[in-house]
């Protein structure tokens, strides 16, 4: 066994976060996203096939396809060169873009020798066997890896969970809500196995907020945004100065009664004058993140309050789980770090399932009585990155090495090898 | 040297043609099974002899036909230890997408690079002068990928070196 | 991206933020860089002080060859005996930086080049020596064989004689496919010096079984002659390679780096090739599904006026 510490690569669909096993928080955190030299939106067809350079100059003309940038690079070369985003939905669409960006990721930023490391992959949950075994034919023949072990992203986020001081054993029962940029979902897990036929998406996440948050300073005339930075600034007041309220009603009696403690200011910097300007921050405060809970706010497109979907996605679940998944719902994600997020959550599930437990008893006619649900949302330091640092946890353990398949399995049986991986960490 | 790829693609084409005649045939020795004679064997008498046309040494295809399926396995020339290489990359890469390709086989034949297994439910499916098209095509393409993939092997090479060795001056 | 770059970006961008910017920040982190070289940045005792050390296979031998001289030199008033574990540890005061924005930014940068500086040292010995050839007061002195065994199974060589310097690196492939991959592209090193733009370029040579003369009395390499998997490329460097200055800066690091180049580039082919049979495979299945027959959509009317739709 090599002492160098295994590496944890976590690619999702807006950010891949990148590190290694041990330590606390990812080295690289950037966008997913590939600049090549072909215009954007060609998408998933393969490369164009290369004409031979049968007259070699000195151009490179035999290694265009190295030309390419990935994550903050890209984006700062996004006028030369057409922008690629290989992952969508959480699964990888195109192959290649992803091989030359997982190259770029090893050598240019990780500055490791692949054949010196395990590596530990993530994979969004329904992910099919098929691509498990293409990521692996990419990560041993091509990288030379160690060893690979592929983790469901919700197990690894229930891993970051024991490290918070509420939990005290270490299950891997519980329900995920993992809220990223782009989508938000809700992930049963039992024992450390995903309940495929239960997981919900709901289609409001990160990127919604932004936009509602945009729309309500729109809204109120703040014109001292410049227009051009109206997204980027809207993103920033949200992650600044947002969090969640217990009633919206009480809250914006609180803002008219008291505005000067509630109004806030923020600073900004015009990108091209570089002129200071000030927009003040009202109710955007408490109502962005207020459309997990109502999401009629903001749209009509999609009507179902988060906890509502949580509960329906708990009870769609095996009944002898239940109780497990209400006691351990655990938050992953950016989108989920607002302030009192797991309070309210919290608070709105005990409301869902006090009731139904009360209705039952009423409906035996008194004579049935339950014990009450014991609801918990378990949030803790490291809930941004709650993936990745479950994934790192899970790769300083000693037993990490065994659970890895080796590349002289793989050479051995062929990449079917990796279509399992064995869940750890919940037994003995 | 490529004077005798026609004739050599010609009498695979007709081989193949006259191979291809399938039909349904459940199996003699398993009541209600119905498998690939060629592969289960289970029956001499239904499983036909089979005949290997040779190009030279190192480029030869096998048929071995059967009542109602038919085996082709193809060796691939392989000149040096760069095609070689290149040859068992390409045909590992197309075993592992096996599925996808209907009429592959996902291990080769002993002694050959890449074997293909048509059976009667895929002549009733797809026709049966298009799939002797597409493997004489596959056949002629895969000799042009690898000795493309080894130019631009090379030239790739060259260009490493050069960016390498040039940042001395 | 062709060439690899010489620093370290984690080591970098971590100390950004508290160094160059001033900001305090709990650390406590493990990074690697190639070559089996293993970075720890921490902040036990207080948030405002910064432990950075580091440990690397080869540090003994580099030491013989001057490597804590250089310490005391670029990076002497931070010097602190070692953290268990490591070869080298250096302790960072956050408020006894330099008062300058961009003194402290130098320094972030030679800490990530940290690695780079130790590997250097044997090379700078070398072309010390190699002056000394044409120094005449001291005519024919011993230059030393200077080893430094970087990684498990490889090592480099350096050895200065009268009008050059040679470096010997041996690489071991331990895959059949980067074995051969890496013969076609050091066949092209060897060949492309006869190109006109690139003669400048240093000599360079390959040899797959047999260890050049000047390593092949060594004793670790006597067994060896039969092992196919290690091959022997010997740099040879002339004097207007190493000319002091800036010159002989580059050429420090382009050498340091040059098994790390060529893997990066064995594998970058292979993702090509990965790539171009992709598009292959996607051509062939193209041409088998023309096999299918089209559905036949065919939806007939009876004499009644019922539609009958057949699939």
């Amino acid at each position: 066994m090599s002492r160098l510490p295994p590496v944890i690569m976590d690619n999702g669909t807006g950010y891949t976060k990148l590190g290694f096993a041990g330590n606390n928080i990812p080295s690289f955190v950037f966008p997913t996203v590939i600049a090549t030299r072909d215009s954007a939106g060609t998408g998933t067809s393969g490369p164009a096939m290369p004409s031979k350079p049968s007259n070699l100059l000195a151009s490179k003309r035999g290694i265009e396809d190295l030309d390419f940038f990935i994550g903050y690079e890209a984006l700062a070369n996004s006028k030369t060169y057409g922008l690629h985003y290989p992952i969508r939905h959480g699964q990888i669409d195109n192959w290649d873009q992803m091989e030359r960006f997982w190259e770029q990721s090893i050598f240019k930023y990780l500055r490791c020798e692949p054949e010196d490391h395990y590596f530990l992959m993530t994979e969004p949950p329904l992910n099919a066997p098929e691509n498990r075994e293409q990521t692996a034919e990419i990560m041993f023949e091509s990288f030379n890896i160690q060893g690979l072990y592929i983790a469901v992203q919700a197990v690894l986020a229930l891993a970051a969970s024991w490290t918070s001081n509420k939990v005290s054993g270490q299950v891997l029962t519980g329900t995920v809500i993992d809220s990223g940029d782009g989508v938000t979902h809700v992930i049963p897990v039992a024992e450390g196995y995903v309940v495929g036929s239960s997981i919900k998406h709901i289609p409001i996440a990160g990127r919604d907020i932004t936009y509602f948050v945009q729309q309500l300073l729109r809204d109120r005339n703040e014109t001292s945004i410049p227009p051009e930075d109206s997204l980027k600034v809207a993103e920033r007041i949200k992650e600044q100065f947002s969090y969640v309220c217990p009633d919206i009603v009480k809250e914006f009696k609180k803002y008219d009664q008291e505005g000067d403690k509630y109004f806030e200011k923020y600073q900004g910097i015009h990108s091209v004058t570089g002129q200071p300007y000030e927009v003040d921050v009202g109710f955007e405060r408490f109502l962005g993140p207020e459309i997990f809970f109502n999401p009629e706010i903001a749209s009509s497109d999609f009507l179902t309050p988060l906890p509502e979907v949580v509960d329906n996605v708990i009870q769609s679940c095996p009944i002898d789980v239940r109780r497990g998944l209400y006691k351990n719902i655990v938050l992953s994600g950016g989108s989920t770090m607002f302030k009192d997020f797991g309070k309210r959550l919290q608070r709105d599930i005990k409301r869902t399932t006090d009731a139904r437990v009360k209705r039952s008893e009423t409906l035996s006619g008194g004579t049935l009585k339950s014990t009450p649900i014991e609801v918990n949302v378990i949030s803790h330091k490291k809930q941004r990155y709650a993936v990745w640092f479950g994934g790192s946890m899970l790769g300083s353990t000693p037993d990490f090495y065994r659970y890895c398949h080796t590349k002289a399995e793989y050479e051995e049986h062929g990449p079917s090898i990796c279509r399992h991986n064995y869940v750890f960490g919940s037994m003995s | 040297m490529s004077n005798t790829l026609r004739p050599y693609l010609a009498a695979v084409r007709s081989t193949l043609t006259a191979a291809l005649c399938l039909e349904n045939f459940s199996s003699q020795v398993v009541e209600r099974h119905n498998k690939p004679e060629v592969e289960a064997r289970s029956s001499s008498e239904v499983v036909m002899n089979p005949l290997i046309i040779s190009r030279n040494e190192n480029e030869k295809v096998m048929i071995e036909p059967s009542v109602n399926s038919i085996r082709i396995s193809i060796r691939i020339k392989q000149a040096d230890e760069i095609e070689t290489i290149l040859c068992k990359k390409f045909t590992r890469f197309m075993m592992l997408r096996a599925e996808n390709f209907i009429i592959l086989r996902r291990k080769p034949i002993d002694g050959y690079s890449i074997s293909f297994l048509i059976t009667n439910s895929h002549t009733e499916q797809m026709y049966k002068h298009k799939l002797v098209d597409f493997i004489i095509q596959f056949m002629e393409e895969v000799d042009k990928e690898i000795s493309e993939m080894k130019l631009s092997l090379n030239a790739r090479a060259r260009i490493v070196a050069e960016s390498y060795l040039s940042q001395f001056d | 991206m062709i060439l690899l770059d010489y620093h370290n970006v984690v080591i970098e961008e971590t100390l950004n933020q508290p160094i160059v910017n001033l900001e305090p920040t709990v650390l406590d982190m493990t990074v690697v860089d190639f070559d089996g070289v293993a970075y720890h940045l921490s902040t036990p005792e207080s948030k405002s002080v910064i432990k950075f050390s580091l440990i690397m296979q080869c540090y003994k031998e580099l030491v013989q060859w001057g490597a804590q001289d250089m310490l005391q030199r670029e990076y002497g008033p931070y010097c602190v005996p070692k953290e268990d574990g490591y070869d080298v540890t250096l302790e960072f005061d956050l408020q006894k930086l330099p008062e300058d924005k961009s003194q402290r930014e130098e320094l972030v940068k030679k800490l990530a080049l940290i690695k780079r500086n130790l590997m250097a040292q044997p090379f700078e010995r070398a072309f010390e020596q190699q002056a000394q050839f044409e120094d005449e007061k001291q005519p024919n002195p011993t230059p030393d064989l200077m080893q430094i065994h970087y990684r498990d199974q490889e090592a480099i060589y350096i050895q200065a004689q009268l009008d050059r310097v040679t470096v010997i690196f041996t690489t071991l492939f331990k895959e059949e496919t980067d074995r051969i991959f890496g013969r076609v592209f050091l066949q092209e090193f060897v060949d492309a010096r006869r190109r006109p733009a690139i003669q400048n370029a240093p000599q360079v040579l390959y040899s797959s079984k047999e260890p050049p003369l000047e390593i092949r009395h060594l004793p670790e390499l006597q067994n060896t002659s039969e092992n196919e998997d290690i091959g022997y490329v010997t740099f040879v460097l002339f004097p207007r390679h190493f000319a002091k200055g800036d010159v002989r800066e580059k050429t420090i690091s382009q050498i340091q780096l040059f098994r790390d180049y060529l893997h990066y580039h064995i594998k970058c082919s292979k993702a090509y090739m990965h790539s171009r049979m992709r598009a292959r495979v996607q051509e062939f299945l193209k041409v088998l599904n023309r096999a299918k027959p089209e559905v036949p959509n065919v939806e007939k009317k009876t004499i009644t006026g019922k539609t009958v739709i057949r699939s």
